[in-house]
């Protein structure tokens, strides 16, 4: 499956922007706040999230028969570990920002039924056609704590190096 | 960015990372290309037999991107486009000009082959002209998350690794001497020193 990569998913969303919305949309998502703060950061298996608007295509030159967009879309997409239906039930439940950014398109439900909601992105969702990682099945919580861990093992050493063999197992067992 | 209108690229040395695909360590890049129809048919075989290839992890073999994806639109809701688009979605360590040398001159037969089907491509090499068009092709804006924002790629590989060879050493550690462990634990150590 396309999408999927190890116990990784690539979840990839287009949605039609209403007429009018684009530069309230384009300044709400300038606008969220990053980093711990964002709103992806309550969702513990989502490693990245994207939400941007598309207003142009980019025409490539000459040999390119002009293709301008009529509207504006939203593209949303998000990197994680696990199914899609439980990651779409923790936006519905964790991410009222998705009223905001989705609530500018056409067609878009709400988060108040959840079956709808599913629906709805669902309908969105476009089949990513790769998808790599070089950790397919490392979740974020393997992340932190292996980056936790490490940093324990290398204080660990830097504190052990004199003693003896003795010391050291017990020190070892006592903290790991 | 994501201008319609025809003209001349934007030399890549003014491409600055904008405000919307910048965390951290890391950088987000975003383009939407058209791809010529007639090579549609090329392009959804080669990513359907990409994955039993090694073709899949030829992009992330220099370890300084941690997810990438490409997704084939052919059509948007609303539009009547002539042409279908390749979006690809990128997260690298840092800003991307570092690594188009890489994709130029390593893997310039892969990047001919997948944007080479659109009209007007830059077949690489030289990387000058490949970085004028990604800049003009940078789809930038909207926000940003990465869990991990702070840490390179190579940052977690090896700390995933560390973490598979000392979950190894801890299990069998209580059941081994302090000399057998001593030996072991300075068997780790050396093996895994370039990832500490």
């Amino acid at each position: 499956m396309s999408n999927e990569n190890g116990t990784a998913y690539a979840l990839t969303t287009y949605a039609r922007v209403e007429t009018g919305h684009e530069d309230a949309l384009d300044a709400y998502l300038a606008a969220l706040p990053t980093g711990a703060d964002s709103p992806f950061a309550r969702l513990d298996g989502v490693h990245l999230a994207r939400v941007q608007v598309f207003r142009k295509l980019v025409h490539q030159g000459p040999h390119q028969r002009p293709d301008p967009l009529r509207h504006a879309h939203l593209v949303v997409s998000t990197t994680f570990n696990g199914g899609l239906d439980e990651h779409l039930e923790a936006l519905a439940e964790h991410v009222p920002e998705c009223d905001e950014w989705w609530g500018h398109c056409v067609r878009y439900p709400g988060r108040g039924d959840r079956a709808a909601f599913v629906a709805y992105v669902r309908s969105i969702q476009r089949r990513t056609s790769l998808f790599s990682t070089p950790f397919p099945t490392a979740t974020v919580d393997d992340v932190r704590q292996s980056i936790a861990l490490r940093a324990q093992v290398i204080d660990f050493a830097a504190a052990t190096q004199h003693l003896s063999a003795d010391d050291l197992h017990r020190r070892f067992l006592e903290t790991f | 960015m994501g201008s319609a209108g025809a003209g001349p690229q934007p030399p890549a040395s003014e491409y600055a990372a904008s405000r919307g695909n910048v965390l951290g360590r890391m950088t987000a890049l975003t383009l939407m290309t058209p791809v010529r129809r007639q090579w549609l048919w090329f392009l959804r075989l080669g990513f359907r037999l990409a994955p039993y290839s090694p073709l899949r992890d030829h992009i992330i073999q220099f370890n300084f991107i941690k997810y990438v994806r490409w997704v084939l639109v052919d059509g948007l809701d609303g539009e009547d486009l002539k042409y279908p688009y390749l979006h690809f979605e990128s997260n690298f360590d840092g800003p991307w000009e570092h690594y188009i040398d890489a994709f130029a001159y390593v893997i310039a037969k892969d990047i001919r082959l997948t944007w080479g089907r659109g009209p007007d491509f830059p077949h690489p090499p030289p990387a000058e002209p490949l970085k004028d068009w990604i800049a003009a092709n940078s789809m930038d804006g909207g926000t940003y998350y990465c869990a991990h924002a702070e840490h390179s790629t190579r940052d977690l590989q090896n700390a995933l690794a560390v973490r598979d060879a000392f979950q190894d050493l801890r299990a069998r550690a209580a059941s081994l001497t302090p000399d057998e462990f001593q030996a072991a634990w300075q068997r780790f150590l050396t093996h895994e020193q370039t990832r500490l």
